[in-house]
C-alpha cells in the first residue's frame, strides 16, 4: 500500500513539472535567430504577418482618426444659424 | 554587409512616435468632443491607438534587448537616466497636487469655516482602510526586493512567487482604494476639499494602476525567460517606478489622509 502512494507520488510530480515545462520553455535562443536574420526588414515588422497587420490596423486607424477629428474641428468651426 | 564599430543603438526608422502622436491629439480632441457635444467617438479612437502604440513601441524595445542584443551596457546607462529622468518629472507632478493641498489647507478661507477639514466635510478615518493600504504597500516594497534578490541570485521560483505577492498587494491596493472611494461621504466637487483629495488620490491610484501594468509584464517576461541574473533593467525599472508609487502613498497618507483630517 505504502510502496503504491510512493509511485503514486513520483507520478504526480513528474507529470506536474512536464505540464510546467510545456507551458514556459525557454524560446529565447529561436527568438534572437529570427529577430537577428540580415534581411533588412525593420525591427517592428521583423516578427511576421501579424507585425504587419497590426502596423497597418494601427496606422489605418490613427490617420483615419486624425481626418475625422479635423472634419469635426471644421464642423465645431462654422455653427450652424438658429432661426 | 556593413556592421557598426560603435556599442551605441541607432534604432530602426519606426512610425510608433507619429501614431503616438496622433492618438494624443485623437485623445485630446475626443475629450473635448465628449465634453462638449456628448460623443465618444474620438476618445475611444485615441484610447486604442494609444494602448496599440505603447504595445507596439515597447514590444519593439523587448526585441531589440533581449532578442537583438542592442542594449550594452552604455546603451542600459542611457536607459537608466531616462527612467530616472521620467520619475523625477512624475515626482514634480505630484508636487503640484500637493502644493495645492498645502496651499488650500494651512491657511483655510472664511468661506470654509476657516478651519480643514471645511466645515461640513466627514473625513475618512485615517486608521481604517487608509492605514491597510500602507501596509499593503510597504510590505509589496518588500516583496519587490525580495524578487530582485531572488532574481540576482538566480533563484527562479522564488522570484515568480515574490513578484506576483507583489501584483497581488497592488491590485490589492487598487480594489480597496476604489471601495474607499464608493464610501467616502464627499466628491470632487465638494469644495476644495474634495477637489484635493480626489485629484491627488485619483492620480496616485491611475500610478499604482500603471505600475502594477509594467509588474505584470515583467512578471511574463521573467516567465519567458528574458531576465538574466546580471541583465534585468526592465525589471529594475519597474521596482524603481513602483518604490515612487509607494513613497507618493506615505506623503498621501501622512498629508491628506492622516493631517488633513
Amino acid at each position: 500500500m505504502l510502496r503504491n502512494l510512493l509511485a503514486l507520488r513520483q507520478v504526480t510530480q513528474r507529470t506536474i513539472s512536464t505540464t510546467s515545462r510545456r507551458h514556459f520553455e525557454n524560446k529565447v535562443s529561436e527568438k534572437q535567430k529570427l529577430f537577428q536574420e540580415d534581411n533588412g526588414i525593420p525591427v517592428h515588422l521583423k516578427g511576421g504577418t501579424s507585425d504587419a497587420l497590426l502596423y497597418r490596423l494601427t496606422m489605418a486607424l490613427t490617420l483615419g482618426g486624425t481626418v475625422y477629428a479635423i472634419y469635426q474641428l471644421a464642423m465645431a468651426s462654422f455653427p450652424k444659424k438658429q432661426n | 554587409m556593413t556592421h557598426q564599430t560603435h556599442a551605441y543603438h541607432m534604432v530602426n526608422p519606426s512610425p510608433w512616435p507619429l501614431t503616438g502622436a496622433l492618438s494624443a491629439l485623437l485623445l485630446t480632441s475626443g475629450l473635448a468632443m465628449w465634453f462638449h457635444y456628448n460623443t465618444l467617438t474620438l476618445l475611444y479612437l485615441g484610447l486604442l491607438t494609444n494602448m496599440l502604440t505603447m504595445y507596439q513601441w515597447w514590444r519593439d524595445i523587448v526585441r531589440e534587448g533581449t532578442y537583438q542584443g542592442h542594449h550594452t551596457p552604455i546603451v542600459q546607462k542611457g536607459l537608466r537616466y531616462g527612467m530616472i529622468l521620467f520619475i523625477v518629472s512624475e515626482v514634480f507632478f505630484f508636487a503640484g497636487f500637493f502644493w495645492a493641498f498645502y496651499h488650500s489647507s494651512l491657511v483655510p478661507t472664511h468661506d470654509l469655516g476657516g478651519c480643514w477639514p471645511p466645515t461640513g466635510i466627514i473625513p475618512l478615518n485615517p486608521l481604517e482602510v487608509p492605514l491597510l493600504n500602507t501596509s499593503v504597500l510597504l510590505a509589496s516594497g518588500v516583496s519587490i526586493t525580495w524578487a530582485h534578490h531572488s532574481l540576482m541570485e538566480g533563484k527562479r521560483n522564488n522570484m515568480n512567487q515574490a513578484l506576483l505577492i507583489t501584483i497581488g498587494l497592488g491590485v490589492y491596493f487598487t480594489a480597496l482604494q476604489a471601495s474607499e472611494y464608493l464610501e467616502t461621504s464627499f466628491s470632487i466637487s465638494d469644495g476644495i476639499y474634495g477637489s484635493t483629495f480626489f485629484m491627488a488620490t485619483g492620480f496616485h491610484g491611475l500610478h499604482v494602476i500603471i505600475g502594477s501594468t509594467f509588474l505584470m509584464v515583467c512578471l511574463l517576461r521573467q516567465l519567458k525567460y528574458h531576465f538574466t541574473s546580471k541583465h534585468h533593467f526592465g525589471f529594475e525599472a519597474a521596482a524603481w517606478y513602483w518604490h515612487f508609487v509607494d513613497v507618493v502613498w506615505l506623503f498621501l497618507y501622512v498629508s491628506i489622509y492622516w493631517w488633513g483630517s
